[in-house]
């Protein structure tokens, strides 16, 4: 019997801008259905996380107060958070903790908020903050819908995860949306991101599981109400 | 000194309005800084006045008393909201004169119960209703004492008459140790439930001596008929005792002739804001006539449990943000009899282009209940509600239909598809609940109307054969 899927949400009491919540439950309700237990670990503000243990981490979105106090907890456990990276533990960042992967925020004042600095990655404050759906096509999961809503503008040296169809992206120029390193993925996107991506979150579950070493191929689900979600998006938010 | 803050107040109060703003609690900030005192001297010149505060249910149940007094003589009334001394004196400065006279004698004041010690001394209070004492449950710990604590300090600063909703623990344990008269509301017995839905109760112990109540059945959330198996405290039989009868209110007193109104919303916290404000009615000397007039004069905000006599009947609420809608939930789930809902999300810029908040609402309450037969989603973004209930773990009947009138539709046939409630298998007693964010709210409702004509003539006749 294998021991259960270990997801951890970091901050979640800080980083919950939006909706990150819906992302947990998405990955917990598509390993119920397959029959796969699951132990989520909500790690509060102020704790130590415990990155030997994990199999799969969530990093939300926040205001800029609340991810620069992520930023200061968090900055002392990345030496571990680096090296269960470099190990392949999948880490899903959005918003908020995609930008807290980088070395720097910079303000508009020009203070820069240290970031983890795990990716070579800076994000800098401008005007307006690019808000609307999106959709971006990537080479990971085909087509990732939802909504972007961020002020940063994110350059990196790192894949992308997707290109932009519709929408802003990582700076609202260079026509990327997203980072992917190892297993570590990057992104603006929310809506939450993976009730209406489920190849995405499936790809998410499918990593974590290797990491965890269990070697069994997800069941396929019933993703009709998925698709048709996808679908009604695309044709009436985003005329694709 | 007081002239100048009349003088400042009531030019501000102008000004406001000059621009189209809402002076609701500005004008009274500005004047209680030039006289601190001004509170005090305007209400001194007040013959009485009755004051609402509690946890749920203030704004409703002092609109309704609102109306109902007003039957009798012109009353000052502060509006939603503004319940802290400034909205007070905002609302007093509206009916002063140039010269500092008060044109209306008569008040009725929203009060928050943080607020209520440092006002209720000031104010000649004749009846005090405490609407119920819920806490916050995001607050679980400390946050309970401190609110009773405030409730007790304002209570003790009045010769007041209390008007409180017995069926509470909460709110029987302060009324008790006030030391004040007091007349109780609450419904009658036989609406009382025993089967709950793992609902937080929060005044699951004894306040007089920490043991754990007993309930023999419960109206909602703490609400119900109990009694502490060790000191004997219990709730206390009404001296205003509500029945319902469909949609219209039943209300017994003690030594008088029951009198009857008409429900305008649904939902059992809104048939006892309508006791609460009857049964203040009645303790301010108000005629059965006034009462009457003035319910049927109280329009509620679109939005709120409204009921429309649809076959079988809907109820419309407005949702926008996680934390209204989880009330909404909650005030749903505690209905007894069987449910269908229709949910109408539309994302234009009146409701957040951002669907995200769905996710942050607790649906999942709607999860895993006998009672709920169906669920209908509709609206601009029907298919991300749906999958919201499919991540909620809902497993009852759904139907997508972004069309908000075929959805209605759906919504009343499987209401009159599901099986018997297993809880009650003689009840055919169906109601549609639907929800809708605010750029589907005014067609939704329309809808609705057109629904109620179409069945009318049917529900006549089947009431007159029975």
């Amino acid at each position: 019997m294998a021991q259960p899927l270990h997801i951890a949400h970091l901050y979640p009491d800080l980083l919950n801008l939006y909706a990150d919540r819906g992302n947990i439950r998405t990955l917990r309700m598509r390993c119920l259905w397959r029959g796969i237990e699951v132990t989520v670990s909500e790690v509060p503000a102020g704790s130590r996380p415990d990155f030997a243990r994990y199999h799969l981490v969530l990093l939300g979105g926040g205001s800029d107060r609340e991810q620069a106090i992520v930023g200061e907890t968090l900055a002392k456990w990345k030496g571990e958070l680096r090296a269960a990276i470099e190990a392949g533990m999948p880490l899903l960042a959005i918003c908020g903790g995609y930008q807290l992967l980088g070395s720097y925020y910079q303000l508009p004042d020009g203070t820069k908020v240290p970031g983890l600095d795990l990716l070579d990655l800076v994000t800098v404050a401008g005007s307006p903050r690019l808000i609307g759906n999106v959709a971006v096509e990537s080479d990971l999961c085909g087509t990732i819908v939802g909504f972007e809503n961020h002020g940063g503008r994110t350059t990196h040296n790192h894949e992308p995860l997707g290109k932009v169809v519709r929408g802003c992206g990582n700076n609202g120029k260079d026509g990327y949306e997203g980072v992917q390193y190892k297993h570590v993925i990057g992104t603006y996107i929310h809506g939450p991101l993976l009730p209406k991506n489920p190849r995405l979150a499936d790809l998410v579950l499918a990593r974590a599981r290797a990491y965890q070493g269990v070697d069994h191929p997800l069941e396929p689900l019933d993703d009709t109400l998925e698709d048709a979600a996808r679908k009604a998006f695309l044709t009436r938010r985003v005329q694709l | 000194m007081s002239f100048i803050a009349i003088w400042v107040g009531k030019v501000l109060s102008f000004a406001l309005r000059l621009f189209g703003r809402r002076a609701t609690s500005l004008p009274g900030k500005a004047a209680l800084r030039v006289c601190p005192s001004l509170l005090r001297r305007l209400s001194r010149q007040l013959e009485w006045c009755v004051v609402v505060t509690g946890t749920n249910g203030k704004t409703t149940t002092s609109a309704m008393l609102a109306s109902i007094l007003r039957q009798g003589q012109p009353i000052i009334h502060n509006q939603e909201g503004a319940n802290l001394p400034q909205g007070l004196t905002t609302a007093l400065l509206q009916h002063t004169s140039w010269r500092g006279r008060l044109l209306r004698r008569v008040a009725l004041f929203e009060i928050d119960e943080a607020t209520l010690p440092q006002v209720t001394a000031a104010l000649p209070v004749q009846v005090l209703v405490v609407t119920n004492v819920f806490r916050d449950q995001l607050d679980r710990y400390g946050e309970l004492d401190t609110t009773l604590d405030k409730l007790r300090a304002g209570i003790a600063g009045t010769d007041a008459v209390l008007v409180v909703n017995g069926d509470d623990p909460l709110s029987r344990h302060l009324a008790e140790s006030s030391g004040h008269t007091v007349r109780y509301f609450g419904l009658a017995a036989e609406h009382a439930k025993d089967t709950e839905h793992g609902q937080t109760r929060d005044g699951a112990f004894c306040l007089r001596c920490g043991e754990r109540l007993d309930y023999e059945a419960f109206f909602y959330g703490q609400l119900g008929l109990y009694r502490c198996p060790a000191c004997g405290f219990h709730r206390p039989q009404p001296d205003f005792t509500g029945e319902i009868r469909g949609w219209s209110l039943r209300v017994r007193e003690v030594g008088q002739p029951p009198s009857e109104v008409t429900l305008r919303t649904r939902g059992v916290f809104n048939v006892y804001n309508a006791l609460a404000a009857v049964a203040a009615a009645r303790t301010c000397d108000q005629s059965a006539d006034h009462i009457a007039a003035g319910l049927t004069a109280f329009a509620p905000p679109l939005g709120r449990m409204q009921g429309y006599a649809t076959h079988p009947p809907a109820v419309l609420n407005l949702i926008k943000n996680p934390t209204g809608c989880d009330s909404v939930l909650q005030a749903i789930v505690s209905e007894p009899g069987r449910k269908v809902l229709c949910i109408a999300i539309n994302d234009l810029a009146a409701d957040g282009r951002d669907v995200s908040w769905l996710w942050d609402a607790d649906f999942d309450v709607l999860a895993g209940r006998a009672d709920i037969v169906g669920c209908v989603t509709s609206g601009l973004r029907a298919e991300d509600m749906a999958l919201r209930m499919k991540y909620a773990g809902f497993t009852g009947s759904m139907v997508v239909q972004p069309d908000l009138g075929a959805a209605l539709d759906a919504a009343l046939a499987l209401s009159n598809s599901g099986p018997p409630s297993a809880d009650d298998p003689t009840s055919t007693d169906v109601t549609v609940y639907v929800l809708s964010t605010y750029t589907a709210l005014y067609a939704v409702a329309e809808l609705l109307k057109g629904r109620e004509h179409l069945h009318g003539a049917a529900l006549a006749y089947r009431t007159s054969v029975s």
